[in-house]
């Protein structure tokens, strides 16, 4: 009799919890969003995350009629802002920057404890392609005259890159020219390599375009990845075979419910075609990114089988 | 450069660099805030304002957090930014001697010389600092990084190989997390948080805060406040004539933090270092320093003020800045469409002048803004050590979680409180100790890139020439040998006695 009664109480309590979960769940569905939402930035203040962020934030902000805060977890290359992101609860009131293929290349280290096939992508709003550049002083005025030298002296010729994807990043093109070089990994970001090409301590430096754009008084652009042009450096050829991309973008955690990913797509799409946004975007060297949640995911499966 | 100076004193300016100020004093002041910080939370706030006001009210606070940060060293030797380890050194012990007024004062009004002097860099000296900052590549920020190391000598106290074993384990504790160079995990113990390494200002919290903490509770039987507290009169004009006594000090001093300063990387913690260490060199009686020599103080903080506006200088020059406050206000400037760089000189040159007064007029404001607030700040002393104690305890786990919003760098601060409190029952200074951290991030990243630069061209090349590398490395050696030097003597006259 006790053990019946027991389990009687123990049911009905389940059924109450039940009920209970099933509504608030409803609620929260029905009046989403209803708090403040915190933007995790993987990176530190000032860096290309936190601008996209704070480029993003007042758009966001007005289609989702509430507070967007911004949080910085820096650290680990990403690392810990993408782990942190992770463990979150998947209510839709944390999203993050997400940069790909950071998000895939930081996974594979031990005890991260994500995946990036774990994350419930939102949409990428911005990309760059990859670009070889010299000092303005510099004695190779084109990509014809640095591919000699660097014929003439094997491994002479010394190239900086941001870490060790820069060093895979750069053995790609190296190996498409056809060439031997010195390698020199750059903690710290671009803003570390810009000094250090401006005083010619390297020959030659490798990153995103964007860079290229924005320090145009210190640098020239050799040749960029991709198949086309890019607008803001006229004149630069390109090279089909270097498949050199950085995305940027945004996600919420693993588990995050269908319906809050597509309120948060449509309130970043709406942030992302602002024109304040999209022209500051096309001046600074990207190309904008308007994406579906199915094309996201879609991207996202072709990033991380590429990167695999 | 006139009509940027009628821009920079007319009214909206002043009240919003004052706004930034009074901001700047409270994020200083409370350790682990910093300027980085305090400047990423205001940007959101200048967007309501014209470009002008907005950056001139971030570079108020960045200027005023580079001398808030002595208060807390001075009062509780805890530095509120890392900028500031150095003035502890000398103005904690002067608190301990009852001379609190006196080093905040001097700390005030050094402070406020060195913005002047980094801004007058900034607004004349922009190019000409700029083209010799450029010959600043790996080799040259390695052998400055060791130069810097050599300040151990001058820290260590009774035991020189104490010393240099606390700034190993400072420079090995800075080594945790994934490397610079190839990416691997070093010591991070598949713990995903030290994938990330230390974080710097946590880690000085800890160095500092918590065995100060610690040794406050158990010396409370005999000891009821920090120091005796007593306002002295005219303590105010005699300590400025104290600092403007040594007009070479300040020169040298001033012109260490610029230089400093500009150098993209190196930032206000070295640009006081060094200063710190030079004024221990150049001065005749070398044993007051680290027991409350006010020129100690002067020292650390005329350097990293200065080093504050000559941070801007690279981002108007060359578009990058020269440390990350200044990286979040290149930021802050390029959200508004602007792209700061030397085309900024060409399109809104009243702009990067105007922002330049505004700096030099900061140092002014920090004086007044300092000297008002003077009497109240060294009130701290009067707060009994029962209620202190926790008091710091609360704002170092608070700090130390702000920096990141990490939990774990709590965890991390308590560790290595703990340790360095009983390192310190050894005899470790704690100074080494901090100086490893500081210095590691500097000293690693630019040997690993001078030894990859070195496959091309040569381990010799690359190390052992170039004026400025002959430079560092002599002055290293005479540091050291100098310090052996007068080791040895000491020893001697010790053994004759």
């Amino acid at each position: 009799m006790k053990l019946k009664l027991n389990s009687v109480i123990k049911g009905t309590a389940a059924s109450i919890l039940g009920a209970a979960m099933a509504f608030t769940a409803n609620v929260a569905l029905a009046d989403y969003p209803e708090k403040d939402i915190t933007f995790i930035v993987p990176y530190s203040p000032g860096g290309g995350s936190d601008q996209m962020a704070r480029r993003l934030q007042p758009g966001l902000e007005k289609a989702l009629g509430v507070n967007v805060r911004i949080v910085y977890k820096t650290g680990g290359g990403g690392a810990v802002g993408f782990s942190e992101l992770h463990r979150s609860k998947p209510d839709g009131y944390t999203i993050a920057n997400v940069v790909v293929p950071n998000v895939i290349l930081s996974s594979k280290g031990d005890g991260v404890g994500y995946k990036p096939g774990d994350f419930e992508y939102i949409g990428m709003t911005e990309s760059a392609v990859g670009a070889l550049m010299v000092p303005k002083d510099s004695p190779y005025k084109s990509l014809d005259a640095f591919v000699a030298a660097a014929l003439e002296k094997p491994g002479m010729l010394t190239v900086a890159g941001v870490g060790g994807t820069g060093a895979d990043r750069w053995g790609a093109l190296a190996d498409i020219l056809g060439i031997d070089t010195t390698y020199v990994p750059v903690s710290g970001g671009v803003g570390k390599m810009m000094p250090m090409l401006a005083g010619s301590h390297v020959d030659a430096g490798m990153t995103a375009s964007n860079h290229a754009t924005k320090h145009k008084s210190i640098v020239d652009a050799l040749v960029i990845a991709g198949k086309q042009e890019v607008t803001t450096l006229k004149g630069v050829p390109f090279e089909p075979k270097w498949s050199y991309v950085t995305t940027w973008g945004i996600m919420a955690p693993p588990g995050t419910p269908a319906d809050i990913i597509a309120t948060l797509n449509a309130a970043l799409n709406e942030a992302a075609s602002d024109s304040s946004v999209a022209d500051a975007l096309s001046n600074a060297g990207y190309n904008t990114i308007i994406q579906t949640v199915d094309e996201v995911n879609a991207f996202m499966d072709e990033q991380i089988k590429a990167y695999q | 450069m006139i009509e940027a100076f009628f821009l920079a004193i007319s009214p909206s300016y002043l009240l919003y660099m004052t706004i930034g100020i009074l901001l700047g004093l409270i994020v200083g002041t409370l350790p682990g805030l910093t300027a980085t910080m305090g400047t990423a939370l205001l940007v959101p706030f200048t967007f309501a304002l014209p470009t002008g006001e907005g950056i001139a009210m971030l570079g108020g606070l960045y200027v005023c957090a580079m001398f808030s940060d002595a208060i807390p060293a001075c009062l509780v030797n805890t530095p509120g930014t890392p900028a500031a380890m150095a003035t502890g050194f000398d103005g904690y012990p002067m608190v301990q001697q009852g001379r609190g007024q006196e080093a905040i004062v001097a700390a005030c009004f050094s402070s406020a010389l060195g913005t002047m002097f980094g801004a007058a860099c900034y607004l004349l000296l922009a190019w000409p600092m700029i083209s010799i900052a450029l010959q600043f590549g790996p080799p040259e920020f390695f052998w400055l990084g060791i130069f810097a190391l050599t300040i151990i000598g001058s820290l260590a106290g009774d035991s020189i190989l104490k010393g240099l074993a606390g700034g190993a384990i400072g420079l090995l504790i800075s080594c945790v997390g994934i490397s610079h160079a190839t990416e691997l995990n070093r010591f991070t113990m598949n713990i995903p948080e030290l994938r990330g390494g230390v974080s710097l200002v946590a880690a000085l919290i800890g160095v500092f805060a918590v065995p100060q903490v610690l040794s406050m509770v158990l010396g409370l039987k005999r000891q009821e406040y920090i120091a005796e507290y007593r306002a002295e009169k005219g303590v105010f004009l005699k300590t400025i004539l104290k600092v403007l006594s040594r007009p070479i000090h300040f020169l040298r001093s001033a012109a260490i933090g610029s230089f400093i300063g500009i150098l993209p990387g190196a930032g206000s913690p070295i640009a006081a270092i060094v200063s710190y260490n030079e004024a221990v060199r150049w001065s005749k009686d070398k044993n007051t320093f680290g027991k409350g020599n006010v020129h100690g103080v002067t020292a650390s903080e005329i350097a990293n003020n200065a080093a504050a506006p000559a941070a801007m200088i690279p981002l108007v020059t060359l578009g990058v800045p020269g440390s990350s406050p200044a990286a979040v206000i290149a930021g802050a400037l390029m959200l508004r469409g602007l792209n700061p760089g030397p085309e900024l000189f060409a399109t809104d040159g009243v702009l990067v002048y105007s922002f330049g007064w505004s700096l030099f007029i900061a140092g002014i404001v920090v004086f007044f803004v300092g000297m008002l607030a003077t009497p109240l700040l060294v009130k701290v002393i009067k707060i009994p050590l029962r209620l202190l104690a926790p008091l710091i305890m609360f704002l170092a786990i608070i700090g130390a979680y702000a920096i990141r919003n990490n939990i774990f760098d709590v965890y991390m601060m308590l560790a290595i409180g703990i340790f360095v409190f009983l390192a310190r029952r050894l005899g470790f200074h704690p100074g080494p100790i901090g100086l490893g951290f500081i210095l590691g991030p500097i000293i690693e990243p630019s040997l690993v890139q001078a030894l990859y630069i070195s496959d091309a061209v040569g381990v010799q090349k690359i190390f052992f020439s170039g004026i400025i590398n002959i430079t560092l490395i002599s002055l290293s050696v005479i540091s050291v040998a100098a310090v052996a030097l007068s080791r040895f003597k000491a020893r001697r006259l010790a053994k004759q006695a």
